[in-house]
């Protein structure tokens, strides 16, 4: 054997045991995350009593009823149907402002445009205005609406505009020299070539902004006194309020509020990580 | 500046400028004018329910905030704050950069890792906040765990480790997004850096040290950035897994919510002054965390 292929030996047995290792952290690290769902779903089976007697054990008797049990006492339909409407309009508010903002800012058509991108940046270090904007809708007459509510969370556009105005540079100027060419206006144009060309941006603007609106739990809980019109969020957090020893309970209404979003993100997973990425690159 | 504007092609400037402007509108009147009033109302005594009469009170607000009777909570709050932001900060980017160097390797099955690490992000803070709830239950299996070791826990109920769990439980849940943007990172390097380095001998380690990390310097200034700022404001997990009114878990993003909409006797006008000492706080550490990062990109 020469020295060479020693060499070659000593570098695979070492990559090998690098490997095992490589393997049984990934184990661990998966793991760390799936078993503390695995948990919720096995306590979410379980009745009162047989969670009582045995917490941590394997569910014995699988309790499917805790499900209908959970949604009914909850009234997660009320919160979801909220939810639902909360989350189009605002994310579709999110995206709208931020095509419109950000797409004439990438492509140069707005004057000072280093002030514009200061201006977006600086939303990162605004100070925390929950209680301004709590007293703003008062006195407008919106505290405890639909309409407040989903304005204030339309208005949160974060890096939206500068997602939009990096990838509307990919979009061919050529294209906006011939509408003008043919006589378009701006506006006509900004409508029926920028927002099919900008779609991929738009999608994942939208999509970003969902899931935190889909979430959000602070302003749905300052900006409504009736708990009719509160957002999903805010109800599963309140009902934890109610229901604090009937742990069962408690894990499958979890698992109601989760499990649309699990669905989604089995979907849109790889969309999304690709839209994260590109968020903060951009 | 002229000459960006020029390169507009269509005849007339009123669509853009109506739709340009006109979309901050909102964003100026409800995040900008609130940010200000903020400002304002730290100097009164406005209270959360509506119509009742306010009154000016110069730096009061400021002044209770430092005064005798509650300096010592107010500097467990600001000192919450930093521990919080900064076991966020390290230990969330220590071990996110350790586990998107692991995803980084060509292992079976690490597509689906990253689809499970970066899932709590999907999940949301109630969700999240509720399993670690049920996990760390009286009777849960952590309890279960230290019961084999004859001891116990109230877990959330202890003063002294509640924090902790709390700080435990957010780093679970953002490790999914710093990892994947220093996924992205790393695989930004070129490969061939690493096979050019291998034939010239280097150690993995070798390899890390003088490819990976200066490569990484950039991803790692944004991640970095973003985690303090996150870390310094955040707050909506205290609130789900502790509520309101617990100055163990109080940071100063927490107090604002509490002063403004807790059970306590303190006014919206003493919390708009804690928003505004945070909204300090937030700056110059961020100024200070920016500057040192650009210097050692440059360094690098």
């Amino acid at each position: 054997m020469s020295v060479a292929q020693r060499a070659m030996g000593t570098i695979r047995r070492r990559t090998r045991v690098t490997q095992v290792g490589s393997y049984v952290l990934l184990v661990l690290l998966i793991l760390s995350f799936v078993l503390p769902l695995f948990y919720l779903v096995n306590t979410s089976l379980k009745s009162f009593q047989e969670y009582s007697i045995n917490p941590n054990g394997l569910v014995q008797d699988p309790q499917w009823a805790n499900f209908p049990a959970a949604w009914e006492k909850g009234k997660f339909g009320t919160y979801f149907l909220n939810t639902l409407l909360y989350t189009f309009a605002g994310a579709g508010g999110v995206t709208l402002l931020s095509m419109l903002i950000g797409f004439p800012l990438g492509r140069g058509y707005i004057s000072r445009p280093r002030i514009w991108y200061g201006v977006l940046a600086s939303f990162l270090f605004l100070p925390s205005a929950i209680v301004a904007q709590y007293q703003l809708l008062i006195a407008m007459g919106l505290y405890n609406t639909r309409i407040g509510y989903i304005v204030i969370l339309a208005i949160g556009v974060g890096i939206g505009p500068l997602l939009v105005a990096g990838f509307s540079q990919s979009v061919p100027r050529e294209i906006d020299e011939a509408a003008a060419m043919d006589g378009a206006s701006y506006g006509r144009y900004l409508w029926t070539f920028a927002l099919p060309l900008m779609k991929p941006a738009l999608a994942t603007v939208f999509l970003l902004s969902a899931v935190a609106i889909w979430n959000d739990i602070i302003l749905g809980t300052i900006l409504f006194a009736d708990p009719g019109l509160w957002p999903v969020a805010t109800g599963l957090n309140a009902f934890k309020g109610v229901n604090t020893t009937d742990w069962p309970l408690l894990a499958a209404a979890t698992i109601i509020v989760a499990i649309p979003l699990i669905a989604l993100y089995v979907f849109v997973q790889r969309y999304l990580v690709n839209a994260v990425v590109g968020a903060i690159k951009g | 500046m002229t000459n960006a504007t020029a390169l507009f092609p269509f005849r007339r400037r009123g669509a853009l400028r109506i739709t340009f402007y006109g979309a901050w509108i909102p964003i100026l009147f409800f995040l900008f004018v609130p940010a200000v009033i903020t400002f304002v109302l730290s100097f009164t005594d406005i209270r959360r329910t509506p119509r009742l009469p306010w009154a000016w009170v110069g730096f009061d607000n400021y002044t209770d905030f430092f005064n005798a009777g509650r300096l010592t909570s107010s500097l467990t709050v600001i000192q919450n704050t930093l521990v919080y932001a900064g076991l966020t900060v390290l230990v969330g980017c220590g071990l996110s950069l350790g586990i998107a160097l692991l995803l980084n390797k060509p292992l079976k099955g690490r597509t689906f890792g990253r689809a499970v690490v970066f899932m709590p992000t999907i999940l949301g803070v109630t969700v999240i906040g509720l399993i670690w709830s049920i996990i760390f239950s009286v009777y849960g299996p952590i309890q279960g765990l230290l019961g084999w070791f004859g001891t116990r826990s109230n877990f959330f109920g202890d003063p002294k480790i509640a924090f902790y769990l709390v700080i435990f439980v957010v780093i679970w849940g953002s490790l999914g997004t710093t990892t994947i943007i220093f996924l992205a990172g790393l695989q930004a390097i070129p490969a061939e850096l690493y096979e050019v380095a291998a034939i010239d001998g280097a150690s993995p380690r070798q390899a890390f040290r003088h490819i990976t990390w200066p490569l990484l310097a950039p991803t790692f200034t944004t991640n970095l950035l973003l985690s303090v700022i996150g870390g310094l404001q955040g707050y909506s997990m205290i609130y789900v897994l502790m509520g309101t009114g617990r100055p163990y878990t109080e940071t100063l993003g927490m107090a604002v919510f509490s002063a403004g909409f807790g059970s306590g006797t303190t006014t919206q006008g003493f919390a708009a002054a804690v928003a505004m000492i945070q909204f300090v706080l937030v700056g110059v550490i961020a100024m200070v965390v920016l500057s040192v990062l650009r210097r050692r990109e440059v360094k690098l």
